[in-house]
């Protein structure tokens, strides 16, 4: 192209100047943040406000995503029946980006900019280590987290909507060990979660009679398995109880699939595998897989209520963020209804007065049942079923009897 | 015994997997003074690729028919729009490429809604060989592999097209003083490697499922093989890439997993203070 027939730039160098200053005080400030205000208002008092820090972007963004989903249909349907002490609720969503500094700066903004009242999300325990001070301590405000999780947070002020290890594990173990053996690897990936499950699972598995052949840790990036499968395969392992997470565990579940794992007779088992994990593997690979949550879908035919909540968030939310257990789209629910009863209870609004009523807070209808708050351990109570994927799909094989205890604090 | 065959056979296959996705980020480091930082996130292209023509309802291996073709086009219209600009400046290539790679793979995260998708082997099950399961879908790899390999090294070193590569690359000036146009050669170079690292793409993810991060996983691995085998050759990057991809596979049956990862850098980094210059490192194709 020669010089002479270019057009003149459309673009010049101040106004490239000025659009990316502009750019940039808006990525600086404040986008990926988004503000819900409820459709009526309060003249006197003005809204509540509520704060969903979590990971909308980044690697888990499709389980950021459903606990926003969910939130903002919880906080439709709390308006719509008239609010809470007669106010109405506005959500303020921030993005935790599933990266913790990017967080911390973010999780401030909730605070110190928009004062809100309760901040639910975080879904890793990396991000809740990092964004726990900025609220509870630093920030002087309720913070309540909806994932499955590794228990021993007992921080006061936090409150843990999701369950733990011995929910996971003291009904879960036992029917593994029926249905499928007692000898047992434990392949994790290193990182906390797993470190701390194993040991609890490790306890349920000896003390039902059963044995750990092995317990190993994986880089959490690692694709290549066939050392650990070969060593399924050789020590003649009944159950796997795998807490490889992705991108891992997909390549190991087909490698153990192509070992001839299932085919003798193996079972695998992995407690944080949700509707959302289903298209990892192809279904013949995974079939026969164990998973213990507090949620399936295949809950719905003998749950009305859970039916008409999953419908409900279907038509609010179509597409491929689904409403599932793993991502901590059930305890998100769970928090802010529970959290809900706990501010009617109380009256009012400050921080003491609401985590006092929250201590024993209760909800007689949620996904999978109802739930309620174990006086003093800021965990909550809640009913567990076990599923095994056949065909791609779960089939719910044993529920708890009642409600189950966090066993934590 | 039945564990050692196991052994080697895994070994080898994951080593032609690693040996499949550098050999692109190689040839266009090699031949052209460019470290492509988007490589990792052409293979995921390609797989993505292969992913939207299953989808569609066609068979997979269309897709993985389809996947180098998808590439080298992209390759192509990229060197000629963004590549191009930086072949003075290799250091500006690194981060420009990095910011391309950046693009593709949130975009691809956005479309796949950051999801994991399983897409099956064409070729599915395994043959038993004194009692081993040998997946029939990673011997076919190992055999893809070596056949890509040795057509690119015949390619490079055998033809007429090898020989002007080879000449811009050696004395760009004297090469265009010749009649050959540089240009044009470092076009379809980039666009060759871009086709290469579709085509590694589209035959591993029935192995790993497809996910946004699929790339960025190999590339690290990828670098550490061209910079173990030393930059400049065709063999170079593609012996790196052997010694890596065995290592990977290999350390974790007898070591730690966890230990394993880290000693791969150490016996790499110890290679390259022993052989500064890589594996081979005489500047000859």
């Amino acid at each position: 192209m020669r010089q002479d027939n270019r057009q003149p730039l459309a673009v010049t160098r101040r106004k490239f100047l000025a659009s990316a200053a502009w750019m940039s005080g808006a990525i600086a400030t404040g986008v990926g943040s988004w503000v819900i205000p409820a459709r009526w208002a309060n003249a006197a008092e003005g809204p509540i406000k509520v704060g969903i820090a979590t990971d909308l972007t980044g690697a888990i963004g499709y389980a950021g995503n459903a606990n926003a989903n969910i939130a903002k249909l919880v906080v439709k349907d709390i308006n719509d029946a008239g609010g809470v002490l007669g106010r109405p609720l506005e959500l303020h969503i921030e993005d935790t980006a599933s990266n913790e500094s990017v967080a911390v700066a973010n999780v401030r903004k909730l605070i110190q900019r928009d004062k809100v009242d309760v901040v639910l999300g975080g879904i890793t325990s990396s991000m809740r280590n990092a964004i726990k001070d900025v609220i509870v301590t630093r920030g002087k405000t309720l913070y309540i987290y909806p994932q499955l999780y590794e228990g021993k947070e007992c921080t006061p002020y936090l409150f843990c909507t999701g369950p733990t290890p011995a929910q996971q594990c003291d009904e879960f173990i036992p029917w593994l060990i029926k249905n499928g053996g007692r000898r047992f690897a434990l392949p994790s990936a290193n990182y906390v979660w797993p470190h701390v499950l194993n040991a609890y699972a490790r306890q349920v598995i000896e003390k039902n009679g059963g044995e750990v052949i092995f317990e190993e840790y994986y880089p959490l990036d690692q694709i290549e398995y066939s050392a650990t499968v070969n060593k399924i395969m050789t020590n003649n392992v009944d159950v796997v109880f795998n807490t490889v997470i992705p991108p891992g565990v997909g390549p190991f579940f087909k490698q153990l699939y192509e070992a001839g794992f299932g085919k003798r007779g193996g079972r695998l088992s992995c407690v944080y595998y949700d509707e959302n994990t289903l298209n990892i593997n192809a279904p013949y690979e995974m079939e026969g897989l164990a998973s213990c949550l507090d949620y399936f879908r295949a809950v719905d035919a003998s749950e009305p209520f859970s039916a008409k909540l999953q419908a409900e968030y279907e038509k609010g939310f179509p597409g491929n963020i689904l409403f599932c257990a793993g991502s901590a789209a059930t305890g998100m629910y769970r928090g802010l209804k529970l959290w809900e009863a706990a501010v009617k209870e109380a009256g009012k609004l400050d921080r003491d007065s609401v985590a006092a009523a929250l201590d024993h807070a209760k909800i007689a209808e949620g996904p999978g049942g109802p739930a309620e708050m174990v006086p003093g351990k800021r965990h909550c109570k809640m009913q567990m079923y076990t599923a095994v994927a056949k065909n791609g799909k779960y089939e719910i094989v044993a529920r708890s009897n009642g409600l189950v205890d966090p066993k934590e604090c | 015994m039945e564990s050692a065959l196991n052994a080697i056979f895994e070994v080898l296959s994951f080593g032609a997997i690693i040996v499949l996705v550098v050999l692109g980020l190689g040839i266009i480091a090699s031949m052209m003074g460019i470290f492509n930082f988007a490589h990792g996130e052409f293979v995921l292209l390609g797989a993505f690729t292969t992913y939207l023509v299953y989808k569609q309802g066609l068979p997979v291996w269309l897709g993985m028919l389809a996947a180098p073709i998808v590439l080298g086009a992209i390759g192509l219209v990229l060197e000629r729009t963004v590549i191009r600009r930086f072949y003075a400046a290799p250091i500006v290539a690194m981060l420009g490429t990095y910011a391309l790679g950046l693009v593709i793979r949130e975009t691809v995260r956005g479309l796949i809604g950051g999801l994991y998708l399983s897409i099956p082997e064409p070729v599915v099950g395994s043959y038993v060989v004194g009692g081993v399961q040998l997946s029939k879908w990673r011997l076919i790899i190992i055999v893809i592999t070596a056949l890509v390999m040795t057509a690119s090294y015949l390619l490079l070193t055998r033809t007429a097209f090898g020989l002007r590569v080879r000449a811009s690359l050696e004395n760009p000036a004297l090469a265009r003083a010749s009649g050959i146009s540089t240009d044009t050669i470092y076009a379809v170079t980039f666009a060759f490697g871009a086709a290469l690292a579709g085509l590694a793409g589209a035959l591993v993810v029935p192995i790993f499922s497809l996910f946004a991060d699929l790339g960025i996983r190999f590339l690290i691995q990828g670098f550490l093989a061209v910079m173990l085998g030393g930059v400049g050759t065709f063999e170079g990057p593609v012996a790196g890439a052997g010694l890596i991809g065995t290592l990977s596979a290999a350390l974790p049956w007898a070591v730690s997993p966890v230990l394993a990862d880290v000693l791969v850098f150490v016996i790499a980094i110890v290679i390259v203070k022993l052989r500064p210059g890589g594996l081979i490192n005489a500047r000859r194709v």
